[in-house]
């Protein structure tokens, strides 16, 4: 069942316009490229993205941009406070110094999950806190992935990542959970937050169509299949980025007024294991013998989180 | 404030009414031990309409810093201030505006580095950021610190410029400290210092670009790289022509050093900041011992004005560079720069010490400074000269002994 | 000493091949040094490695812009000016090029080597484009002066490191092996040092901060980069059967598929990286995939 919250309904009701130029440096079959190229067809062309370091450091590569509007790449740690001095700095021009409401931007982010869990944490709180009005997006394919795939906050238990490899001694590889950003974000109460996934366009662009009418934090997490790190073939990325809705291990929903609705509903989960053996992060799950434990474990966890809204 | 006026103030306030005369529109600011009076002055005048525009309160240094250089992209007059560990937490930060090429003052109040953590000045904070290309100015008095905030606009903004301009104050010695500081009247400080226009390309709807992105091959890196250092050396000049320019509508004028009864001088201490002061009054009266004694103060820090350093060194036979920093494993940290200054001057002076006092607020006193001449009188002065005495470290026995009381009772 | 440059796309690895011929190169009693560049740019796009082989000491570090051997992995990169792979090439060097065609023109220019290695590597390893030991195997045996056990142990070494599972390793070995016979070794011309002359060095002038800083005025400048030559594979609709869906439209990470005024989807090859996501998502397989194959410019 698909509980659509927006105006669109079909692919082709989606925005023509392309916001972001091809010729980009970044991995071929990169979801979080995908996602991102759906979320800016609903914002128009006048915003800025402030970027932290990341994959995304290679959308624009001097003297290129592939963007219509504006982008300024700041730290790791930095691009939610650079976005509150642009905000800052429009808001005292509009009311100060006669700057037109017509040249006023849509402030967004844009960072990794490394920097939204890890090293920017803090300043992203710290603005939902301050009530800053912008968007922040964060692509989330679950590791330090332009550094060459280490741990971080949003790393799944039992993956394997460079700075957590599975051995004898530490079977599963990452032992600890995934920071649950969602939840987190959600005890802050931003006045709209979602999770979308790049094979849900239709679901995407709705939300950013909302999203886009609204004032205060929106917050988006959105899953990027990364060919590169989870090691699977660039063509599989949105076979991949679907049986991560499909098994229920992404949930793909929102939080609006104090509620969260689940946007779309796999209808009968896939056993998490479909999800998983398509990836050489999990390989070690199947290969040379199966981890049942492990896997079952998994399985557990998506059961609970389901179980909760069933 | 409408017409000039003499009033008493700390150097923090100094600091807040020079961002307040320049009519800055945007401070984003955190607080720190000693500088927080500045911005909590600030908060408060931006919350009762004295001041137009917007205070922030941030969540760190870093994320101060970021706000601040973002701002300054999008075109308003950014001010403020940190000290100490912030200034070091902030640091990449610091080095990723001064890249984007945004004018903004900050204030730093001189704050002795942990470990260990203490509250009292010494300089190893704003000489950490020596390198990362703001152009930086220290001052001595509490006139100063509200005299550089105006010329500071004035220059980062130059479009010559274009850099974060930092100033800097000794915590406690000025922070803390009251002195009459002449404020001038709106209408002076307006003809000298416009409210700001950016004459460079800031954000908004009409004019769409890309700043700051990544480059890859070491020549664009080195080309942008070279652009910073040519705004920098430019800064010198720009200095000089705003200091005219002060004069002329303020009376008061500022060279890139200060010179203090230095002509005739046969010993000369270099220093900076407000234990200058201490320096002068021990040149009164090692003078009045029948010493030629003089001083340089340090005011432009950077870029460092060699020239003007070096012409001014150059024949007066003893130097004492007093550094209020170390670099362990290597001494004070403006000294080799002071050295580096004078290598290609034919009358250089024969012997150059490097003296490091005034640690986490470690006073200086007359006795010091004589000290400091008796070791330039020795044919082998070593070096460096730490200001550390025998009476400092029986003192620190002492602590030693009750920190250890149970190891001495067994 | 003998330099060795290798050109592939990253995920072919062309860093590893770099690295198993340095330790055969290390085993085989030389001097050695590898290195792989790392630019900005990802899986599928041009990327370099080096190795320099040597009996005296190695005072070299760096790129090497005077190769005596050319290792191509990917012939597609021939007519790619971004990644150049013929830059610094003189009548001495040696070219390989991975390629069924030894491609003709080519070869009036240059010596000139040439094998099927994406076959190859299909026969043993089931993959078709994973250089790393076939182009090493390559390297090694030009040479000519590294011995067939010391490269089946630079294999195995390399290779275990990252993890590989034994079945995967004996069709490496098995690999190399078989390209070992194939390939005869070449005579190789050492370089002769050019005379040292000094360069006119410049400061520039200050320019305004819209050009002294890193500032982009030109928005979606970006198409301007050309990343078709990524592709392996070229994703081609098949319009007799194409229903107009768009899902490939919807899907394509790089936007490069356009709605043409009819409503029908476009892919723009300047830009294709080749991913084949919209190949593998189309509702009825209406798009083929056709491998690509690069003639010199």
């Amino acid at each position: 069942m698909k509980v659509l919250t927006g105006a669109y309904r079909k692919i082709k009701d989606l925005h023509p316009h392309e916001a972001i130029a091809p010729g980009t440096g970044l991995c071929a079959g990169c979801g979080g490229l995908e996602g991102l190229r759906m979320a800016l067809k609903e914002l128009g062309d006048d915003y800025i993205i402030c970027n932290a370091a990341g994959c995304f450091t290679l959308l624009s590569v001097y003297p290129f941009t592939p963007l219509k509007g504006s982008w300024l790449y700041t730290t790791m740690g930095g691009p939610t406070p650079a976005a509150q001095g642009v905000r800052d700095a429009l808001d005292i021009r509009m009311r100060h110094r006669g700057l037109e409401e017509k040249e006023n931007l849509n402030v967004i982010v844009v960072a990794g999950d490394g920097s939204s869990n890890d090293i920017g944490f803090g300043a992203t709180s710290a603005a939902i806190h301050r009530g800053l009005d912008f968007i922040y997006f964060c692509y989330d394919n679950e590791a330090y992935g332009n550094t060459g795939f280490q741990l971080s906050a949003a790393s799944p238990y039992a993956s394997a990542t460079q700075t957590t490899p599975s051995t004898d001694v530490h079977e599963a590889g990452t032992e600890i959970n995934k920071k649950d950003l969602f939840e987190i974000w959600k005890a802050q109460k931003p006045v709209y937050l979602a999770t979308v996934s790049p094979r849900e366009p239709i679901d995407l662009s709705n939300k950013f169509a909302k999203a886009s009418h609204l004032k205060g934090p929106r917050m988006f997490i959105c899953m990027s299949p990364c060919p590169t790190g989870w090691g699977f073939e660039p063509k599989e990325a949105q076979l991949i980025a679907k049986l991560a809705v499909d098994t229920g291990i992404f949930p793909v929903k929102e939080y609006y007024e104090g509620e969260v609705v689940h946007t779309v509903r796999p209808r009968k989960r896939l056993p998490v294991e479909k999800f998983l053996e398509r990836q050489k992060r999990f390989r070690h799950l199947f290969k040379p013998h199966r981890q049942d434990v492990v896997i079952k474990h998994i399985q557990q966890r998506v059961d609970e989180y389901w179980g909760q809204y069933e | 404030m409408k017409t000039p006026k003499k009033i008493m103030l700390t150097g923090n306030k100094a600091a807040a009414w020079g961002a307040r005369m320049a009519r800055v529109e945007y401070v984003p600011a955190f607080p720190i031990t000693p500088q927080t009076e500045i911005v909590e002055t600030l908060a408060k005048w931006f919350a009762d309409g004295t001041m137009q525009g917007k205070f922030t309160n941030m969540d760190s240094e870093h994320s101060m810093f970021m706000a601040a250089g973002s701002a300054g992209a999008t075109g308003v007059r950014v001010f403020t201030a940190s000290s100490s560990q912030g200034i070091l937490h902030g640091l990449e930060s610091l080095y990723t505006v001064t890249g984007w090429r945004v004018p903004m003052v900050i204030v730093n109040v001189s704050r002795a580095l942990a470990t260990p953590i203490t509250l009292e000045p010494d300089h190893n904070d704003v000489m950490s950021t020596r390198d990362c290309g703001l152009i930086q100015l220290h001052a001595e008095t509490c006139q100063e610190v509200f005299d550089f905030i105006l010329m500071g606009y004035k220059i980062a903004e130059d479009p010559e410029v274009c850099l974060p301009l930092l100033v800097n104050l000794d915590g406690f010695y000025l922070s803390f400290t009251r002195e009459p500081v002449l404020i001038p009247g709106e209408d002076e400080v307006r003809n000298f210092l416009p409210l700001y226009t950016a004459t460079q390309p800031v954000f908004q709807a009409s004019q769409p670009m890309a700043r700051a992105s990544a480059v890859f091959g070491g020549v664009t890196y080195t080309s942008f790289k070279l652009q910073q250092e040519l705004a920098s050396r430019n800064a010198e000049k720009i200095f000089a022509k705003t200091a005219h320019d002060f004069k002329d509508r303020f009376g008061r004028y500022y060279g890139p050093v200060e010179t203090f009864h230095l002509d005739d001088a046969e010993y000369v201490f270099v220093m900076s900041n407000s234990f200058a002061t201490k320096g002068k009054s021990a040149v009164i009266k090692l003078r009045q011992q029948g010493i030629k004694a003089g001083l340089l103060k340090l005011r432009l820090f950077r870029p460092f004005p060699s020239e003007a350093i070096a012409s001014v060194l150059a024949g007066h036979a003893k130097v004492a560079v007093i550094d209020q920093n170390l670099a362990p494993g290597m001494g004070g940290i403006t000294y080799p720069e002071i050295v580096t200054a004078l290598y290609d001057k034919k009358n250089r002076p024969e012997k150059i010490l490097s003296v490091i006092g005034g640690l986490g607020g470690k006073d200086m006193d007359d006795q010091d400074f004589r000290t400091i001449i008796e070791t330039l009188d020795k044919s082998n002065m070593g070096k460096p000269l730490f200001l550390y005495d025998e009476e400092d470290a029986k003192n620190f026995d002492r602590l030693l002994k009750i920190a250890k009381l149970k190891e001495v009772s067994s | 000493m003998w330099r060795i440059r290798l050109h592939g796309r990253g995920g072919q690895g062309i860093k590893t091949a770099s690295q198993i011929l340095g330790s055969a190169g290390f085993y085989s009693g030389f001097q050695a040094q590898d290195f792989p560049l790392y630019g900005a740019e990802r899986r599928g796009a041009p990327v370099m490695a080096f190795t320099r082989i040597s009996e005296k000491v190695i005072l070299e570090r760096g790129p090497i812009i005077s190769p005596d051997i050319i290792l191509i992995g990917d012939e597609t990169l021939l007519n790619d000016s971004q990644s150049a792979p013929l830059c610094g090439a003189d009548p001495t060097t040696l070219i390989f090029v991975n390629s069924p065609h030894p491609p003709e023109k080519l070869a009036q220019k240059f010596s000139l080597v040439t094998a099927d290695l994406t076959d190859l590597c299909h026969k043993h390893l089931n993959k078709r484009t994973i250089y790393s030991s076939a182009l090493s195997a390559v390297g090694a045996r030009l040479l000519g002066t590294i011995e067939l056990a010391d490269l089946l142990q630079a294999v195995e070494d390399e290779l275990t490191q990252q993890g590989i599972v034994t079945q995967a390793l004996q069709g490496n070995l098995e690999l190399v092996r078989e390209i070992y016979t194939k390939i005869e070794p070449a005579i190789l011309t050492p370089k002769v040092e050019k005379t040292l002359i000094t360069k006119p060095m410049v400061l520039p002038d200050y320019r305004p901060v819209v050009d002294g800083a890193p500032i982009i005025l030109e928005p979606g400048n970006m198409a301007l980069r050309k990343t078709g030559n990524w592709r392996v594979e070229r994703p081609e609709i098949d319009y007799t059967h194409c229903n107009d869906c768009l899902i490939c439209y919807a899907r394509c990470p790089d936007g490069v598929i356009a709605v043409n005024p009819e409503g029908r989807p476009a892919i723009d090859y300047d830009h294709c990286k080749g991913c084949l996501i919209c190949a593998q998502e189309c509702p009825g397989h209406f798009i083929n995939t056709v491998r690509e194959t690069g003639l010199f410019p």
